[in-house]
């Protein structure tokens, strides 16, 4: 039996996946984190959104979560969620790598949400009430707002998204009071509305 | 310890004390099924999420090294050979995308919360006349159509308890509660889902042990859901299928 180099071992592992490719059958774990990449990538980005506060940052997240998620697909096991892995890797690419510098450059800019993501030029009262929640949305402090976004927009349970988030439960509830004594008032305007309308 | 749906919902509003919210959040931990339940009563849940599901507009594009393909060497024939490898490709992708879970539906999501009903939870409901007109008032609102209330209290066998507002994913559900004869939980539910959504003729099923039908008539899902996996339904959809059916 011969001996392969480390090279000629990667290779020859390349040429394994082919294989399986063109037999049609099982997907290998790179198909697996392609699919998951263009099926998630807007959960992700939001997700990168809510961590960081900005678009921009939102769009560099995205782009080095799935690279990094691609160069790293043969850690993947399992195929069933995906998306929450690559949360996980979008969260610790913003904590280790880009936190100290985007807060630094947001502090420096003071940045407000940006609201035109939601509405671009066009002001229907639906528009408005958007972009205020939104807005309210944006302006909760960081742990909050990736709680909610994880919770509230893309309907992790409690425990999934203490899990993602590596804190108890009991934080993630408590955020999300927080955060909902935050967004009552805007809340509130829509219950009004609703039954506003009701009435006519 | 058991929480009604009332206090769950007073915890969400933030109108409970330390203590109070203390022992929820602490349940929770122990009990997957209360934490669903109160996931569902969230009413910020869905006002949030239809924000932000418009965001951001456009799929974000990505850009990815090419993946591995095999090499051909010169030739028509191995050239055809590359285009099968590729279409095994797609057909593998395929039956991803088509195996993977389906997310659950608003029938699935409904009769998992109706399961959790037991007689005590609808006996110390206030079902006054006065509790009820405020109730079907919140619900027609939401709805945008009338209930038939005074339809709904001659329902067969059943006794009318409370009607609440619920939502699934952004769009406002129904449900409206009976007890029958012998005090078990009855459920009829009725979804807004929009102009445009498709008609479906009644489907009978049992889903998380509960006994269910669902139609749906212009623009409005409806489903009814027993107490256990044997409650004959058909008197009461005879009733409803005929009141409900546009």
């Amino acid at each position: 039996m011969s001996v392969l180099t480390p090279r000629a071992r990667s290779v020859e592992s390349k040429h394994t996946q082919v294989a399986i490719y063109s037999m049609g059958g099982e997907i290998s774990s790179e198909q697996a984190v392609r699919g998951a990449i263009q099926m998630h990538s807007k959960r992700v980005w939001r997700f990168g959104l809510a961590l960081s506060g900005a678009s921009d940052v939102a769009d560099d997240l995205l782009q080095s979560t799935c690279l990094r998620a691609l160069e790293r697909h043969h850690q993947v096991t399992s195929h069933d969620r995906l998306d929450s892995w690559l949360m996980t890797i979008c969260r610790s690419i913003w904590l280790n790598e880009v936190r100290a510098r985007s807060v630094r450059k947001a502090q420096a800019l003071s940045v407000t949400p940006e609201a035109d993501l939601i509405a671009p030029g066009n002001d229907s009262e639906t528009n408005i009430f958007a972009t205020e929640v939104f807005t309210k949305v944006m302006q909760l402090p960081e742990a909050q707002r990736e709680t909610v976004v994880l919770v509230f927009v893309e309907g992790y349970s409690y425990r999934e998204a203490a899990a993602l988030l590596e804190v108890p439960i009991g934080t993630i509830m408590s955020r999300l009071s927080n955060a909902r004594q935050k967004l009552k008032t805007v809340m509130q305007h829509e219950a009004a509305d609703a039954v506003r309308r009701s009435g006519k | 310890m058991k929480f009604s749906d009332e206090t769950l919902m007073a915890y969400l509003e933030g109108k409970l004390d330390e203590a109070e919210a203390a022992a929820i959040e602490s349940a929770v931990e122990a009990d997957p099924a209360l934490e669903q339940r109160l996931m569902a009563l969230d009413p910020f849940a869905p006002v949030v999420q239809a924000v932000f599901e418009r965001v951001p507009v456009e799929t974000p594009q990505v850009d990815l090294p090419q993946p591995v393909v095999p090499v051909v060497r010169a030739g028509g024939g191995l050239r055809l050979l590359a285009v099968a490898a590729s279409v095994a490709i797609i057909a593998a992708s395929a039956t991803f995308w088509a195996t993977r879970p389906e997310p659950l539906g608003w029938v699935q999501q409904a009769a998992i919360y109706q399961s959790l009903y037991v007689p005590e939870t609808i006996a110390s409901l206030d079902s006054s006349s006065q509790a009820l007109d405020e109730q079907f008032a919140q619900a027609e609102a939401q709805l945008g159509r009338s209930l038939n209330r005074e339809e709904l209290e001659t329902l067969p066998g059943m006794e009318l308890k409370r009607a609440q507002v619920l939502s699934f994913k952004g769009k406002p559900l129904v449900q409206v509660v009976f007890a029958d004869a012998e005090g078990r939980p009855f459920a009829f539910c009725v979804i807004r889902q929009g102009e445009g959504a498709p008609n479906k003729d009644v489907q009978q099923a049992v889903l998380s042990g509960l006994a269910t039908a669902n139609w749906a008539q212009d623009g409005y899902g409806y489903m009814l859901i027993g107490s256990n996996d044997q409650t004959d339904l058909s008197g009461q959809l005879d009733f409803l299928t005929e009141r409900f059916a546009g």
